[in-house]
């Protein structure tokens, strides 16, 4: 039974992973961006409809993420170039991407595919236990396990990784060296938004294999707390991902047992969750924010 | 104000000529932004077979043509008018609160309890207000949950607010689905109905209730709580510099404790009024979207309490167009948050010159 929520932390949880590392992108260079959830909804629509379509999940996955990074780039344009209020435009993409894919996908809500199945991989997966939690998934969560360590290291061993944080920490040294901290946020808010659109399509290509309106139901706010869960650090938002996949798989373990607890205490989980774990780590430390980043939340509410 | 022709050596009729281009320019973008969403959704409309002209001109007809429609708009601008409060109050005192959503969510849980288990017998004079104090109450437990964990735990208030309006849903539905369910529903997830005089009165001619009166007055309250008492001004100072505020001697917590529970019990008096005028009972989906319209009107707003009368207003009648669209079209009404999204996406994008 715990290899089996483990198996589902995994399974459910990397969508909501895929996304957070994305926001923590975004978020590493001074954006704070609510409009994560938009992306990924748009990401699980196009993600699905290239599928439908080409038969090809690989095809959906790319679709997925250039759908996300497509929406990002509003939020780009209004925060970066017309000084907009991130968490106000934030929230509107949120809300243009509920609207637009529910609008968009009602075609495809009976659709099927076939999209991507769990792929075992050879001789590991033969572990007991631990090689059905971890070497039994779809391709995409392969890659995003791999993405995690590759964006730690980018972040913290390069020199890109050096410029991203400038731009989220002092501008001015981004300036002084040459470097527009303007065109570096939006590259980060448009990979951040490519990110949430792949977790999208994860969800839907790869997870459910289906569309349905509003699919997401919150994960990409909770990618969105993670990152602060997280304290900006890439591993601990893939742990942090994991926890609420594992809410999320418990939940289905307890409905299989017959256990009798009211699905809706279940459904609420993943949600005081993530909550109770924000607790923990704000009562443990402060000021791993972003310098630029805590102005976002610290400023006027009237911007 | 020094303008471009102060600083740019230029002849004296150049100057002129540029002193008199900027308000005309301005004038411009203005009506640019009003127009381009709604040219921008007439495109899509017309790529989808829909004629945009006979929407908005049947939109602004619903909206202004007769009572019934004119009340219409203003059922819709009532909850959001509340829910804009919730948002702009604490964003006075420089907190984010988007749980409006879960507030107003709590609020009509709350209100439909009070309302099928205890005041059923009650005469309205007495069950109506205290079906509104239930709500009221439910609305600031809710944000209470959201102070605590801002105020005691440190958590930024805009992410523990938005997580728990999943969590407001989700309980709603228990309620719906198990302890609240109407025997006689058949299974579907609703309460009971309340008792007919627990009912907000009705204009003639309308469905429109007094409802709407009570939001406004509680917008000319909030206006005059923080434009004329001191309290006001604490909250004022506190959003302007918290630094400023502390020294001062100003009790922040307090303040942040303070306003954050007004609004909640401000959003949950909206989910009240949507029982007790509109749907007469409580569904999962009650109230669903209010509470992120409203903030999205406080935020057009400034977060202005009178201004919001306005931009309530609009966002109402958009929304009016949006079930207009569903029956007359076929389109999802869904399909119109497209176009406030846009609304706002254009206001924000001109927001510029304006000091954003």
């Amino acid at each position: 039974m715990i290899a089996d929520i483990l198996t589902g932390a995994l399974r459910s949880g990397t969508s909501v992973m895929l996304a957070s590392q994305g926001e923590l992108i975004s978020e590493r260079a001074g954006v704070i961006n609510l409009g994560t959830e938009g992306c990924m909804l748009a990401g699980a629509l196009g993600g699905f409809a290239t599928t439908v379509w080409t038969g090809n999940p690989w095809l959906g996955a790319l679709a997925g993420g250039l759908c996300g990074m497509l929406l990002s780039l509003i939020h780009a344009c209004l925060v970066l170039d017309r000084g907009a209020n991130q968490l106000a435009s934030g929230l509107t993409l949120m809300f243009f991407g509920i609207g637009v894919t529910a609008f968009l996908g009602r075609s495809f809500v009976s659709e099927q595919i076939v999209g991507f199945n769990p792929v075992p991989i050879p001789v590991l997966s033969d572990i007991p236990v631990l090689g059905e939690v971890l070497f039994n998934h779809d391709p995409l969560t392969y890659l995003s396990m791999l993405l995690v360590p590759a964006l730690w290291f980018v972040l913290f061993r390069t020199r890109i990784g050096i410029i991203l944080r400038a731009a989220g920490e002092r501008e001015e040294v981004l300036f002084a060296c040459g470097v527009n901290p303007r065109l570096v946020r939006y590259a980060a808010v448009l990979a951040g938004g490519f990110l949430a659109g792949i977790g999208g399509a994860q969800l839907s290509v790869a997870y459910t294999h289906s569309w349905v309106e509003n699919m997401t139901a919150g994960r990409g706010v909770v990618a969105v707390a993670m990152v602060i869960f997280a304290a900006w650090r890439p591993f601990r938002a893939m742990l942090g991902a994991y926890l609420f996949g594992a809410a999320q798989a418990l939940q289905l373990t307890v409905q299989q047992q017959g256990l009798p607890i009211s699905p809706y205490f279940l459904f609420m989980a993943p949600y005081v969750l993530t909550l109770a774990a924000l607790l923990i780590v704000e009562r443990r430390k402060r000021s791993s924010v972003p310098e630029g980043l805590s102005r976002v939340f610290a400023a006027d509410a009237d911007g | 104000m020094k303008t471009e022709a102060d600083l740019l050596p230029l002849s004296p009729q150049a100057a002129r000529a540029v002193g008199r281009l900027r308000p005309a320019r301005k004038i411009g973008r203005q009506i640019i932004v009003i127009l381009a969403p709604f040219v921008l959704y007439g495109l899509f409309l017309l790529y989808n077979g829909v004629n945009p002209w006979e929407l908005y001109v049947s939109m602004v007809r619903s909206a202004f043509g007769d009572w019934f429609g004119f009340g219409e708009t203003l059922i819709k601008a009532t909850p959001i008018l509340l829910t804009g409060l919730a948002a702009a109050l604490p964003a006075r005192a420089g907190l984010i609160n988007v749980g409006g959503e879960g507030q107003l969510a709590i609020g009509a849980l709350f209100a439909t309890m009070a309302a099928v288990w205890l005041l059923d017998a009650l005469p309205a004079a007495a069950g109506i207000p205290l079906m509104l104090v239930a709500g009221a109450l439910g609305g600031a437990l809710w944000a209470g949950v959201t102070a605590l964990l801002k105020v005691a735990g440190r958590i930024n208030e805009t992410i523990a607010s938005l997580l728990l309006n999943y969590v407001a849903v989700f309980l709603v539905g228990y309620f719906v689905h198990g302890p609240l369910k109407d025997p006689h529903s058949f299974n579907w997830p609703f309460s009971p109905e309340i008792a007919r005089q627990l009912r907000l009165p009705v204009f003639d001619g309308t469905r429109l209730h007094i409802g709407f009166l009570l939001a406004i007055a509680f917008a000319v309250l909030v206006w005059l709580v923080l434009a004329k008492t001191g309290t006001g001004f604490r909250i004022r100072v506190l959003g302007g510099n918290r630094i400023a505020a502390e020294r001062a001697g100003i009790r922040v917590s307090l303040i942040y404790a303070g306003v954050l529970l007004a609004a909640g019990a401000l959003a949950g008096i909206a989910g009240m009024i949507e029982i007790a005028g509109i749907e007469g009972r409580l569904r999962p989906t009650t109230g669903a979207t209010y509470g992120y319209l409203g903030f999205l009107a406080a935020w057009m707003a400034w977060n202005h309490p009178l201004r919001l009368l306005l931009t309530s207003f609009l966002l109402g009648m958009i929304a009016v167009a949006g079930n207009e669209l569903e029956i007359g079209s076929g389109l999802p009404s869904s399909s119109v948050h497209m176009l406030m999204a846009l609304v706002l996406f254009f206001l924000m994008g001109g927001a510029r010159g304006r000091k954003a």
